[in-house]
């Protein structure tokens, strides 16, 4: 059979690191899609050899935007070689942190990137369709995006002095405490902070009701689901247990201790990207893919841990008739009911007596050889498992991050979106958004790139079976 | 005692002979760049940031190994210094793993603090990126090769302060080495003492105790001098 190819490079903004191709049967419709990650870091190599108390600063530099999930995940694994677990105090703190990088990248995600599309139109011109255009159409919109997004970043500076790449969240809780001053400037922040998520979800409630067969139609992919849920499969970011779920909502374990990742994931390499495949190991590599971030911790979760965005994860649960939801645009609705939940979770923190205290960490010392810590990243579940020798230096490293368990489904997103939007060498400017816009729906962070202000850099190339171009589209 | 004059740039002194010009310079608050310089144990002159010019001598000459002389004529900021202080810092990055984003010290190293004051704000020189051991065999202390810069501070504080004798240097040029007693594990040492000095003596995150991650690390130079001081006084 005759195929041909189409190339779209690159997906990302600046470095490039992702291309897709799409290959097409001989009838010009599309067979097959892959998502190639072309970026290798090696942070799993490069980090044996070190001390494990090293961790929890090396790991976040993995990612700007969510590094304090990576020192959260590091910490917990650190703690458990130790063999000791983080006063109240720390844990109210560290919660309060990750619920600042989770608004703050929701913020980035929706308002600075996505709002776009929603308020200006898939196609409307690509040169204003971005946070410039928003800022010249909507400014109100615009900067109160940019001033969630602050509010989330200083619940880190205000506790540690840092925004990003943040230190003090230390094996056995924190190097800093929360002092009275900064309790009561936070607390000032979240009326506006809930007024503008509630803006937000206005946004996407009359996209999605102006939009509802697109909305529909966006990447179905019916999948299995992970996330991390509490005792009573609440919603929860920071320290809870594992709850898959198949594609029809039925539970298939719950309760896991992220201890046990191991018995139900499995990872496996594929010859055309760098980034790992991982899935499902009970329902092996063809039916295990799994998603994880807020479309699945909304989906896994029996209700959420505040009001107000409980009384929206009700309206998002009625879409499905409390089944999961499957389509990759519903990522942005439950984005925001997440930023909802943060903000509450935020204000109930803050007006916990003991968030103050100075009792903030514990101090322990090498007693185990193995450690394995989890949290929910923006993205979706991250796991650091290490192993170490009986000094503490670290013999063998694990991170499962949260996008590499989304690879499989982005891959099907894009083949799903590639099937409407590709038939033969017919390809146009809105195809191309819009597989660009699946790939956001999933906020991936392969690379920061794509947090960029303007269009993705495309080429898109139709290549017959022997490689010859037939057809070439370029965006710069 | 009688006083010697000298001049420090162009500023005219008198003081005691037998002092080193960096003692002078100190005395007298004129900043000199140093790195293997410890108070309390003796001077080697190995980093050569202290580098001074003296009127009639053709060569640079390392102010913590010089002592001052009578109608000597001192210069401690000439663009040539500057220009070798530069280098020699440059060098020093160059040669072995230094990440500061990531490492123990940020913040509190000497080593960040010199490239500050010497402005590097990049490294002209190809890094050698050598395979440094990380040695974690101490119950509570961790000794990283890659940010070691060879000063010596450790070696001598171990032996002229503590008398243990523990560190030692082997080998020549880039291949030079801080070792533990005739290079084994420091954990296996039989002349260490766990006493930390070596640790406070440390100017970068090389030595740093197991117990601490960023942002915790509290070293303590001065107090290598104030032991000896308090030991001259019970003497």
């Amino acid at each position: 059979m005759d195929k041909r190819k189409i190339m779209i490079s690159p997906v990302t903004r600046i470095e490039g690191h992702a291309n897709i191709t799409i290959e097409l049967d001989d009838k010009g419709n599309v067979s097959d899609a892959l998502f190639h990650v072309n970026e290798f870091r090696g942070f799993e190599k490069f980090c044996e050899g070190r001390m494990y108390t090293e961790m929890p600063t090396i790991t976040p530099r993995i990612c700007g935007i969510c590094p304090t999930s990576h020192t959260l995940a590091s910490v917990k694994a650190c703690e458990m070689i130790q063999g000791i677990q983080p006063t109240y105090t720390a844990n109210l703190l560290r919660r309060l942190m990750h619920i600042g990088q989770n608004l703050s990248s929701h913020a980035l995600s929706f308002f600075h990137l996505s709002s776009p599309d929603f308020l200006l139109g898939y196609d409307s011109d690509p040169a204003k369709r971005n946070i410039i255009g928003i800022a010249e159409k909507f400014p109100d919109i615009a900067l109160r995006g940019i001033r969630l997004r602050k509010f989330g970043q200083e619940l880190s500076e205000r506790i540690t002095g840092k925004k990003i790449h943040i230190m003090g969240i230390v094996p056995g809780g924190m190097a800093y405490p929360l002092t009275e001053d900064n309790r009561k400037a936070l607390l000032e922040w979240i009326p506006e902070a809930i007024e503008t998520v509630q803006i937000g979800i206005g946004i996407i409630k009359k996209f999605m009701d102006d939009n509802e067969d697109m909305v529909q139609t966006f990447a179905p992919s019916a999948t299995l689901y992970l996330g991390t849920v509490g005792p009573n499969g609440e919603h929860e970011l920071y320290d809870g247990k594992l709850r898959f779920i198949d594609e029809h909502g039925n539970i298939l374990q719950d309760q896991a201790s992220p201890q046990q990742y191991l018995d139900f994931i499995a990872e496996r390499s594929v010859n055309w990207s760098y980034l790992k495949y991982p899935y499902y190991k009970p329902f092996g590599f063809d039916k295990g893919f799994y998603r994880v971030g807020p479309l699945a911790r909304l989906n896994v979760a029996t209700k959420m841990r505040t009001p107000l965005a409980q009384a929206e994860f009700e309206i998002f649960k009625l879409l499905n008739d409390g089944k999961p939801v499957h389509g990759a645009f519903y990522y942005h609705y439950t984005r925001l009911i997440e930023a909802l939940s943060d903000v509450e979770d935020a204000e109930r923190i803050l007006n916990d007596p003991q968030v103050t205290s100075l009792h903030i960490q514990h101090h322990g010392r090498w007693n185990y050889e193995e450690g394995i810590g989890s949290s929910e990243a923006p993205r979706g579940t991250l796991f650091h498992h290490y192993k170490t020798d009986e000094t503490g230096k670290l013999l063998k490293v694990n991170l499962l991050i949260a996008t590499g368990q989304n690879n499989p489904s982005m891959n099907r997103s894009v083949l799903e979106v590639a099937k409407q939007y590709v038939h033969g060498a017919d390809i146009k400017e809105g195809m191309l958004n819009r597989v660009e816009s699946t790939i956001r729906c999933y906020d991936p962070c392969l690379s920061c790139s794509t947090h960029a202000i303007g269009k993705m850099p495309m080429v898109v190339e139709v290549k017959d079976r022997n490689g010859a171009v037939i057809k070439r589209l370029e965006r710069f | 005692m009688n006083k010697i004059p000298i001049i420090i740039d162009e500023k005219k002194l008198e003081t005691d002979p037998g002092k080193t010009i960096l003692e002078v310079c100190r005395e007298n608050e004129i900043d000199i760049l140093t790195m293997c310089h410890l108070k309390g144990v003796l001077d080697i002159g190995a980093c050569r940031l202290c580098l001074v010019e003296i009127e009639g001598v053709n060569k640079l000459l390392s102010a913590c190994t010089t002592k001052v002389a009578a109608n000597m004529v001192i210069k401690t900021n000439t663009e040539r210094i500057k220009k070798y202080q530069r280098i020699t810092t440059e060098l020093l990055f160059a040669e072995r793993n230094h990440v500061c984003a990531v490492c123990v010290a940020n913040g509190k190293c000497e080593l960040q603090n010199l490239g500050y004051k010497v402005g590097m704000d990049h490294i002209r020189y190809p890094h050698l990126f050598p395979q440094c051991e990380v040695d974690t065999s101490h119950a509570w202390y961790v000794m990283d090769h890659n940010r070691c810069i060879m000063c010596t501070r450790c070696v001598r504080v171990c032996n002229e302060v503590e008398g243990a004798h523990n560190w030692d240097v082997m080998n020549r040029g880039h291949q030079v080495r801080i070792i533990s007693d005739f290079n084994t594990a420091w954990g296996e040492s039989v002349t260490c003492t766990s006493c930390g000095k070596c640790l406070h003596a440390c100017p970068t995150g090389a030595i740093w105790p197991k117990a601490i991650v960023q942002g915790q690390l509290e070293k303590k130079p001065g107090i290598i001098n104030e032991l000896m001081e308090k030991r001259k006084m019970k003497l």
